[in-house]
């Protein structure tokens, strides 16, 4: 690990040398009589808004990982935008970077949806830094958000896990709402949750933080444990009863979860950084179902090469049963992309029994062999192999988009052999065509 | 987009087919009516409408010459004088209502200001509201035919539940106009108002199309979304301005009034120019007169659009069912039979056809491809279709200003054009029919809302929270918005955090709220002969009169047996059967008054007076009968032990006194029976009055309640009506009340109107029974006759002449 042995050095180097963020306000000791702030561990942060409660912690796990540029490139690659090179030099920058996750009073989004408690999170020190905003009251929130902009200009760029499509969304609704804290910009957001999704998903079913941490990061060597952390799905809930005077200690139960969410988030950046990082020299020790994942994940973001690369690798490492067709379908693909379409061939001759994958493998082998291979007998085989394949396949009638993909497929394979057969025929005029009816499909 | 869906019909004048040759074909047909109308009771009226000029008026001065340039190469070169007085009107800042007939150029009145505003100032923004999705598409293609011709300068979308999500932020951006329905307001933009911000801080105008759609619940829910609206607005500091259009009904401007409540005026002149027209009432003949039985008035539609296709008049016939639609397409695609590989001259258009496949047949319309169309009321709404020859209607459509608006889709600026309303044997369509008068004279039809409905309200106030904390002293509506802030907090919803009350609920509010409906309380009927399915939903009270186990559901013309009913969770299973029979459950009904808000003085000498005010309803489906089809036998019945189902609703009533029941010269059980004919009858004029439909209003009958300090409650449960007490016997009532019922929780607004109304209610119904032929009832009148004590009728008719004497 390259970058664990040169970390502490280089961030203790660089500081001085930048304008660096600045150090929060320092907070304000509590009353006596709040003793909710006492029972979380919080101060009270003031400004001309209003004040609400901060809690300040460090934590030492996850440790700093240092982003690879690859890496970076990968997961902030949109598809609309070029990068500036503001953007770029904040995202290379991780003391830029902000890891963000709240806990709300629903997931319906909307209007109505408040973050009632905001976790952020940095690197400091070779830790963690984290800070959570939690509002007493629903007359705090313009304090809250106005404390949340200010961090938001110091690093601005976001790392969140699914908040591009939940988090970040609702606090832009929130600072619209206030009418006076200007929406914070950010220079980059780059979201966990589907670069998760690709690497994980087939192995893991679920990509939930959660589900994250213990199969893929190694919960117990994160130095946390979840044992009693509170279900999410309560968390609305406990804010209300709390709202309305009822029971503080869910509270404190909310607040450590949202810890562990965000020291979670930065493991699992560690993760995925690391993994994305690695070399094909370098991948010893590493699942092939997370390699065929990685395959994926590459693919997804256009890098068809480092794609084929952990593809090819998962195939070699040995996949599940299961998976076999897919990967070898995906590397078919990969390959006939990068133009090595012998490769292709004989992945799809792999394939050309398989249930599943069958008929596209026949379809693909009748274009290699009519276009590439230039063998329109061996592409007509191919071709009527495909369409008996399919004749053969049990169409669920009442699935209407089922079935007109299959009526594609045949009209499609059909063209083929008509034309195939013209070529055919040029060369041996004796063979009739072939008429093929619709209606046995 | 097709650019011909933009070619407005003026634009066209000269090259419109036929128009010489209808005015003849017309009169032919009307003869041939007539030669077979011996006995004169079938064309009950033919009225002749004369060809009317257009009044012209300049642009105004104000116009932007790019927008009259515009409007120049669309071939209009002038206005209507009633549409340059609405955009003189609307450029003065004022909230108004147009009322005009179809195809008059109404939505020139309001595009022309706001375009020229928009064109002005490029930051200006319109919404637009629709009652469906489909007029918002029509309108699309109008806006986009002007804005091609005005390269592109202002954006026009429509914001709908079909919109793409990738388009929507475009949409929320550039568009300057934005059309939508009330629906997607309510649930999609208020409670994102964030997103919104562009539109909501340079909102100028709003338009309400159709305005009269919306009474009753649909209009009462919509005043508190326009609440909800206004304090966005005004979060944002805009106070838009409101053009509305509405058809003729008696009221638009209270209407309008109500909903916006805002100052309206109301424009209600009309330039638009108008083809001669003759509108014709038809009505089926009789077969049998003593049970008041006519020819099946589909036979009879089918044959009268006939007499019209066959001389090429390209005709519209409106149904007011899908099935009906579907039954009358079929007897006309074989009347007309085309050969082989040739496309049908005659279509069929409804909800349910796709898009592609209704934007076909709107152009093949316009072009004359297509002679003959039927629909339900899918083409009573602006759809630009062109103008056709002749309409002709199955039924009575259940409104005035609706028969207008489908007769208004016959209308050829020159030349001839007819519309005929073949009546069915309902008690309102014989009315109409017979009373020719009523329905050309002035409309007598009234729009109602009361948005102060406290279930309507209610709901609303939630979803208004959830878009804004609610703060000290806002205002929504009449009632006490504190009182109900801290009722809802109590019930979990809302938090007093400062002094606003923020929404303290994981759920989204707008999302199980309809706006078709009083509560969302529905049972799901689920389809269990294969694969369980969920087929329909059914509203709470109609679903214990339908749904109880045993009972015969018919959805699509297919009969389902229901085998559970499961209450608690609100499912219905139900298989498909094929049976010889319906049924009908046999509900109870009692009403207690709980307070009257307004009393008539009751004269000695007329022994009746008439009220409205709260009544709290208990009723409770106890039974069924199972009728065989065609011969309406009685073949079985069940007992059902339904829970009791109780409704807090406003009603209107009147009571008969001892006396004037002893002076009428019946037997007891022909008085009893001749007060629920009479009820069923009234139930029908009502529905004419108040523009609702018969569902809205519930019936009962029920003994005087005593003074409210006596402390005595009357309690007996009282039959719903003459079906439902067949197989009980009639309690005879000592001074009864005979109760017209709000159907919906907390009232709609009918009572009150009822009660104004009273008079005109009372001889309209009068009218009505004295006027029909049947010999001892019918369902035209006071019901059908079987289902009555034999003198029932003239009962009815003796309690009538007391009421007016």
């Amino acid at each position: 690990m390259p970058a664990a042995t040169d970390k502490f050095s280089r961030l203790a180097a660089l500081k001085p040398a930048r304008s660096g963020p600045s150090r929060p306000a320092p907070l304000r000791a509590p009353d006596q009589e709040d003793s909710i702030a006492h029972l979380l561990g919080a101060g009270v942060m003031k400004n001309h808004f209003g004040e609400h409660l901060a809690i300040r912690n460090w934590f030492s796990t996850p440790e700093f990982s240092e982003p690879s540029a690859v890496a970076l490139e990968l997961l902030s690659r949109t598809r609309d935008v070029e990068m500036s090179r503001r953007t770029r030099a904040a995202l290379e920058d991780p003391a830029k970077w902000l890891f963000l996750d709240t806990e709300t009073t629903g997931l319906a989004g909307g209007t109505g949806t408040y973050p009632f408690l905001v976790g952020i999170a940095s690197w400091d020190a070779g830790g963690l830094e984290v800070e959570q905003f939690f509002m007493r009251d629903f007359a705090e929130e313009h304090s809250l958000l106005h404390e949340l902009a200010a961090r938001l200009a110091d690093r601005p760029v976001l790392v969140t896990f699914n908040g591009k499509s939940f988090d970040w969304p609702l606090l832009e609704n929130r600072f619209a709402m206030t009418r006076s804290i200007s929406t914070p910009r950010l220079a980059a957001h780059l979201d966990l949750l589907h670069p998760a999704r690709a690497l994980w998903k087939l192995r893991l079913g679920s990509v939930r933080l959660v589900e994250l941490e213990r199969r893929v990061l190694d919960a117990p060597r994160l130095g946390w444990h979840r044992e009693d952390d509170i279900a999410s799905a309560l968390i609305p809930q406990y804010y209300f009863d709390y709202l309305r005077g009822g029971p503080r200690d869910p509270i404190v139960g909310i607040v450590r979860h949202n810890q562990m969410d965000l020291r979670g988030l930065a493991a699992l950046f560690g993760k995925i950084n690391t993994l994305i990082a690695s070399q094909h020299t370098d991948r010893d020790g590493i699942d092939s179902l997370d390699l065929f994942g990685l395959s994926r994940f590459f693919e997804r973001r256009g890098d068809s090469d480092r794609a084929h690369v952990a593809c090819s690798q998962a195939l070699e490492l040995g996949l599940p049963a299961e998976f076999l067709p897919r990967a070898r379908r995906e590397l078919a693909l990969l390959a006939k992309r990068r133009g090595d379409h012998a490769r292709a061939a004989a992945l799809w001759l792999e394939l050309s029994s398989d249930p599943q994958d069958g008929v596209l493998a026949c379809e693909q082998l009748a274009i290699h062999y009519e276009r590439r291979a230039k063998d329109p007998a061996r592409a007509t085989e191919f071709a009527r192999l495909g369409l008996a394949k399919l004749q053969r396949m049990r169409i669920h009638k009442h699935d209407p988009y089922a079935v007109a993909r299959a009526t594609r497929l045949v009209e499609k394979l059909l063209v083929r052999i008509n034309r195939l057969e013209g070529k055919t025929k040029n060369k041996s005029a004796n063979r009739g065509a072939t008429s093929w009816s619709l209606s046995n499909s | 987009m097709s650019h011909s869906l933009a070619v407005r019909p003026r634009a066209l004048g000269s090259l419109e087919p036929q128009a010489g040759s209808s005015l003849s074909a017309v009169r032919e047909v009307l003869d041939a009516f007539r030669s077979r109308d011996v006995n004169g009771d079938v064309l009950t009226a033919v009225r002749y409408f004369p060809a009317r000029e257009a009044q012209w008026a300049e642009f105004p001065a104000w116009i932007q010459a790019d927008l009259a340039a515009a409007y120049d190469a669309k071939g209009i070169r002038q206005l209507y004088t009633h549409q340059a007085i609405a955009a003189e009107v609307v450029h003065t800042g004022k909230n108004v209502v147009v009322v005009t007939p179809t195809a008059s150029g109404k939505t020139l009145c309001y595009n022309l200001p706001i375009l020229n505003s928009i064109l002005e100032n490029p930051d200006t923004r319109a919404l637009y509201l629709f009652p469906t999705k489909a007029l918002a598409q029509d309108q699309l293609a109008e806006l986009y035919d002007l804005n091609q011709r005005l390269d592109n300068r202002f954006g026009v979308f429509t914001y709908d539940g079909d919109t793409p999500a990738d388009a929507r932020r475009a949409i929320r951006e550039k568009g300057h106009v934005v059309l939508t329905n009330p629906d997607m307001l309510h649930t999609g933009i208020l409670p994102h108002h964030t997103r919104w911000t562009r539109l909501f801080e340079n909102l100028r105008y709003i338009v309400i199309d159709e305005l009269h759609t919306y009474r009753g619940v649909f209009g009462s829910h919509l005043c508190n979304v326009l609440r909800r609206f206004g304090r966005i607005a005004n979060f944002y500091g805009s106070d838009p301005q409101f053009i509305c259009c509405s058809a003729t009904i008696a009221n638009p401007g209270e209407l309008a009034a109500r909903l916006l409540e805002k100052e309206v005026e109301v424009l209600d002149a009309n330039g638009a120019p108008a083809g001669e027209k003759t509108f014709v009432f038809y009505n089926p003949p009789v077969v049998n007169r003593a049970l008041g039985i006519r020819r099946s008035y589909i036979n009879e539609t089918s044959r009268v659009a006939q007499e019209f296709l066959k001389r090429d008049l390209q005709t519209m016939v409106f149904a007011n069912s899908r099935l009906q639609t579907e039954i009358l397409l079929t007897y006309l695609q074989q009347a007309n039979p085309q050969p082989p590989g040739r496309q049908e001259t005659i279509r069929g258009y409804r909800g349910g056809y796709l898009p592609n496949e209704r934007r076909e047949i709107e152009r093949g319309l316009r072009e004359g491809r297509i002679r003959g169309v039927v629909t339900t009321s899918a083409l009573e709404l602006g759809i630009d279709v062109g103008s056709l020859d002749t309409v002709v209607m199955a039924g009575y459509p259940g409104s005035i200003a609706g028969t207008w608006q489908r007769a208004g889709r016959a209308g050829r600026r020159s030349g001839s054009s007819c519309a005929v309303m073949v009546a069915s044997s309902s008690p309102l369509d014989q009315f109409m029919v017979r009373h020719p008068d009523y329905f050309f004279g002035n409309t007598p039809e009234h729009a109602f809302i009361q948005p102060d409905n406290l279930e309507i309200l209610l709901n609303h106030l939630k979803c208004a929270a959830f878009e804004l904390p609610i703060a000290p002293g806002e205002r929504f509506g009449e009632v006490g918005v504190p009182d109900l802030c801290a009722r809802l907090a109590e019930a979990g919803y809302l938090h007093l955090a400062g002094d606003h009350y923020h929404w303290t609920h994981e759920a989204y509010p707008a999302d199980t709220i309809s706006l078709r409906s009083v509560t969302s309380d529905n049972f799901i009927i689920i389809d269990v002969t294969g694969v369980p399915s969920v087929i329909g939903e059914v509203d709470f009270t109609s679903g214990l009169v339908f749904l109880h186990e045993k009972a015969i559901y018919i959805h699509g013309g297919q009969q389902y047996h229901v085998e559970h009913l499961d209450f608690k969770e609100r499912k219905a299973y139900v298989k498909q059967v094929e049976v010889d029979y319906y049924t009908d459950a046999i509900r109870y009904t009692q009403v207690r008054v709980l307070e009257a808000t307004g009393t008539s003085d009751a004269s000695a000498a007329s022994a009746n007076s008439h009220s409205h005010g709260d009544v709290l309803v208990r009723s409770q489906v106890v039974g069924f009968k199972k009728i065989k089809f065609f011969t309406n036998e009685n073949i079985g019945d069940g007992k059902l032990e339904l829970p009791e189902n109780e409704m807090h609703t406003t009603s209107y009533w009147i009571t008969l006194e001892r006396p004037l029941l002893e002076s009428l010269p019946y037997s007891v059980s022909d008085r009893q029976s001749g007060m629920f004919g009479l009820l069923h009858a009234l139930r029908s004029v009502a529905t004419l009055l108040l523009m609702c439909d018969g569902r809205d209003l519930g019936t009962a009958i029920g003994e005087r309640s005593p003074a409210p300090d006596s402390g005595r409650a009357t309690d007996d449960f009282t039959p719903a009506g003459p079906g439902d007490a067949s197989g009980s016997k009639l309690k005879e009532f000592f001074e009864p009340n005979l109760y017209l019922l709000d159907a919906y929780p907390g009232g709609i607004g009918f009572s009150e109107p009822l009660f104004r109304a009273h008079h005109l209610l009372i001889r309209k119904t009068r009218e009505l029974i004295a006027a029909c032929t049947c010999e001892d009832g019918c369902p035209s009148c006071v019901g059908p006759a079987g289902d009555l004590a034999p003198r029932a009728k003239k009962a009815a008719l003796g309690i009538l002449d007391r009421l007016c004497g």
